[in-house]
């Protein structure tokens, strides 16, 4: 397996009896995507800021096991963690235009993350414009500035740059949920590419069912930070064993078409 | 008042600074009753003391003609501090409604107004205030207005910006959609919204308008003999800071005091107030 | 609840909103480029759907007098909307209400939400806090929520004080605009069925504002579709998902996840970037994206007309989309069966 967590817990100061996020098993592999459906406040944001060692800054506290390839990523020296963190495992959320500081242009962004990651500035030039050519963007769109951009298009600069770096891992923390639906269409497609053409584990975070049921071949559902099912997605949406799942299920709109 | 407390106690800042500057009301108001020689503070003088070193008789000393400075101290805590209340008072009486009207409304409105405002912030603020003071018979009176004059565009300024932003949300547009009228829009929804920063503004700026009336009556324009101006005091008292330093020293004091006092607590409500405020482990 | 009887006179029989030829411009920006609609007294609903650039926000706005139109006209009831002022604007403003998409910014962070809506009922005449408590609890709430402050809320109660607040004034026209778009799918299913009762139980005729199509078969008899500014089809909603005869709606349709693999639509991934709102093209202004179009269609506007009773298009190829004219690779087929 690419990705493990094990009996990861987050939880805030004082609160350790209450986490905000409890994992018991989770894995990703290579060439898989995985989903965690769960609606806000499940806990499936902060579980993503603990995968990538980032949950301290909110001021949480993290116990148990997530491992890449085997190797332990909790308590990894911060020299370590960034090493890491956008070299092996990438990680995309929700609004692409935070992601990107708004004074520097997309393209020197991308540039600074790959010389950082140890590329040198030729080998950095080049990978950026495979990585574009990939996520179907002209490379020249990496002169503009993230307002020249629109949300689809910074999302896909966010996967380009984690394709320059090569990672084996992305997060994806409701990547598609400020975009259009037909936007959506696209990057989910991008999405599947990563996993099919370069053997990418994904691991993709949403509260709406159905992009996951579409997209991901294994589903976690959270609800108040616990992991309440797991399994194959056609099995769980099909044959849903909790609860909350149905309930979650239940609620999601259909296209269906009235006679 | 329950919150009043929980605000009080929500960060040091606000406990020490607001602790001084009850102090210091409280000296203010009891004065008369603790002062050893409340005429002192008054048009009483006795030649025949002056220039004591303090001692326990007296404790700050005298001045030059035989005043007890502590008691002058202690009056004083109703002079400078009442100046800057008032001050503050005018300019945000002058300073808000000019400000949220500007920003709520733009256009021309707000061009004009803004227009005005920045002929006033285009002087340095105390050159303006010499110059009205200077125009106007020295009095306290003539203090207050010289320095609300050129207090008020800066609230104005401030309280413009945070207008125009609140103006653009959400819920002030619902309001809009649901029929209110623009005044009632202004008084309940921009102004209590738009406020805030002006609050911890008004705080910090306490301890300004003290130095800034203290700066005036130095230069002789505003409080006038007898009266208990810390200012004044240390103007009278210059000519023997060599020799009899208590003279400055203890008024100087006062003015640091109070100054640091309400700047802690604008401090201190600054952090309070911010509604992001994220506390970093 | 009674509706409430205003100044405005319904003309009997003609339709509750009328929208011909709207257009707004921001500056430079035309956000709006000749909309026309029609909405029937309640209880009745319109969805407009587009994505971002649409202008179907603008639209909300410019029907409700919030931003200001740059030609066209809009009829509430017979009488010219565009042209009310004061006192005919107020009662406007009684009779036709929004609800907007941001639930957390749509309620004064500083108001008791008890008193926001008690706000509305006083400045419009009416009084007791009686009706803010039926208020709160005909939204699905609980009254004993009056005393509480908007961020001591979910979001989805959020919404649905806003739609108290908005239903205080008794509206007969509201306009939804993306009532779920901030909320969790729970809250969302919630919100739509408290917008289906509300619908029955007070009549209402409602403009849905939403990028969502999943959501408005359960709500809407109509639906119109915007793009960059433009109304580029309209019909019954049933007819137009299950034959639309529009390329973008195609395209818009096929792009809705489904759950069920068997409802699932395959995929016309549209080129490039849904266009910024301004940006029109000469001639139609889909046809840069659009994966049926032809010479025609970058030279010639195509006008709306109707391809089937009640269901117009604005489509040079609108009768072959209907007849089943598909991108290659799509399936025939949208939605199930067909």
């Amino acid at each position: 397996m690419k990705l493990e967590l094990r009996d990861l817990e987050v939880s805030f100061a004082g609160q350790r009896d209450r986490p905000v996020a409890s994992v018991g098993e989770l894995a990703v592999d290579a060439g898989e995507i995985v989903g965690v459906a769960g609606e806000s406040g499940s806990g499936k944001s902060m579980m993503i800021l603990a995968v990538l060692g980032l949950a301290g800054t909110a001021g949480a506290t993290v116990t148990g096991s997530v491992r890449l390839d085997g190797q332990e990523l909790i308590g990894m020296s911060g020299a370590g963690l960034r090493a890491i963190r956008g070299r092996r495992i990438a990680a995309i959320f929700q609004s692409p235009a935070l992601a990107f500081n708004p004074v520097y242009r997309v393209g020197r962004i991308v540039h600074r993350t790959l010389r950082l990651h140890g590329l040198s500035a030729a080998a950095a030039g080049a990978r950026a414009e495979e990585a574009m050519r990939s996520v179907l963007l002209d490379p020249h769109l990496l002169r503009r500035y993230p307002s020249q951009l629109s949300g689809g298009q910074l999302q896909r600069v966010a996967i380009a740059l984690a394709l320059a770096l090569r990672a084996e891992v992305l997060l994806a923390d409701e990547p598609t949920s400020a975009l259009d639906v037909t936007v959506q269409a696209e990057v989910l497609e991008l999405l599947r590419e990563l996993r099919d053409e370069r053997g990418m584990a994904i691991l993709f975070v949403s509260h709406d069912l159905a992009v996951i049921a579409e997209l991901c071949d294994r589903v976690a559902v959270m609800r108040a930070g616990q992991v309440v099912e797991t399994g194959p997605v056609g099995q769980v949406t099909t044959a849903p064993r909790h609860d909350y799942t149905r309930e979650l299920l239940a609620a999601v709109p259909r296209l269906e078409v009235r006679p | 008042m329950r919150r009043l407390l929980r605000l009080s106690g929500a960060s040091p800042l606000i406990t020490t600074g607001g602790a001084v500057a009850l102090l210091i009301v409280l000296v203010a108001l009891l004065a008369p009753l603790v002062a050893p020689f409340p005429a002192d503070a008054g048009s009483a003088t006795h030649p025949e003391f002056a220039l004591q070193a303090p001692s326990l008789h007296h404790l700050f000393g005298t001045d030059q003609v035989g005043r007890d400075v502590f008691t002058r101290v202690l009056y004083g805590a109703r002079v400078s501090p009442l100046i800057a209340l008032f001050v503050l008072v005018i300019a945000c009486v002058v300073g808000i409604p000019l400000g949220v009207v500007a920003g709520y409304f733009g256009g021309v409105l707000d061009e004009v107004i803004m227009r005005v405002t920045d002929v006033f912030l285009a002087f340095p603020s105390l050159l303006l205030s010499l110059a009205f003071a200077a125009v106007l018979p020295p009095s306290l009176t003539s203090l207050t207005i010289a320095i609300a004059i050129t207090w008020w565009p800066w609230y104005t300024r401030l309280i413009r910006g945070q207008a125009a932003s609140v103006a653009g949300r959400p819920y002030v547009e619902s309001c809009r959609a649901l029929g209110l009228p623009a005044w009632r829009i202004l008084l309940r929804h921009v102004l209590p919204n738009a406020v805030t920063p002006l609050i911890v503004q008004v705080s910090l700026d306490f301890g300004g308008v003290i130095l800034t009336a203290s700066a005036l009556s130095f230069l002789g324009l505003g409080a006038q003999d007898p009266t208990p101006d810390w200012g004044l005091m240390v103007a009278e008292g210059q000519n023997y800071f060599t020799t009899q330093w208590w003279l400055v020293t203890y008024p100087g004091l006062a003015i640091l005091l109070t100054a640091l006092a309400f700047n802690l607590l604008g401090d201190g409500l600054r952090d309070v107030l911010d509604p992001r405020r994220v506390i970093v482990r | 609840m009674t509706v409430q009887p205003t100044t405005v006179q319904p003309t009997t029989g003609g339709p509750l909103l009328e929208v011909r030829d709207l257009k707004v411009s921001f500056g430079p920006v035309r956000a709006l480029d000749g909309v026309s609609l029609e909405l029937a007294p309640g209880p009745f609903g319109l969805a407009l759907v587009g994505e971002s650039g649409s202008g179907k926000t603008t639209a909300g706005r410019a029907i409700l007098r919030l931003v200001s139109a740059a030609g066209g006209t809009v009829r509430f009831e017979g009488q010219d909307v565009l042209a009310l002022r004061g006192r005919r604007l107020r009662d406007y403003r009684r009779a036709a209400q929004i609800v907007f998409q941001d639930a957390d910014n749509s309620l004064d962070p500083r108001m008791r939400i008890g008193t926001a809506i008690g706000e509305v009922l006083k400045v419009h005449g009416d009084r007791g806090t009686d009706r803010v408590a039926a208020l709160l609890s005909e939204a699905a709430l609980d009254p004993a929520l009056a005393s509480r402050y908007p961020h001591q809320l979910s979001g989805g109660q959020r919404q649905r004080v806003a739609i108290a607040r908005a239903l205080a004034v008794s509206p007969r026209l509201l306009v939804l605009d993306e009532p779920t778009s901030a909320l969790d799918v729970t809250a969302q299913a919630r919100i739509l069925a408290l917008i289906r009762r509300l619908r029955t139980e007070r009549a209402l005729a409602y403009l849905l504002i939403t990028h969502n199509l999943a959501i408005v078969p359960e709500l809407c008899e109509r639906t119109a579709v915007l793009y960059l500014g433009r109304v580029v089809e309209t019909g019954p909603t049933a007819d137009l998902l299950a034959r639309p005869a529009h390329p973008y709606t195609l395209a818009l349709c096929s792009a809705v996840p489904e759950v069920d693999p068997a409802t699932r639509r395959t995929r016309i991934i549209l080129p490039g970037d849904t266009p910024r709102a301004g940006s029109q093209p000469g001639g139609c202004p889909f046809h840069p994206r659009c994966p049926l179009a032809v010479d025609r269609c970058r030279v010639t506007v195509p006008p709306s007309h109707e391809v089937a009773p009640g269901h117009h298009a604005a489509c040079h190829r609108a009768e072959e989309v209907l007849a089943g004219l598909r991108p290659p690779g799509a399936s025939a087929q949208l939605a199930d069966g067909g």
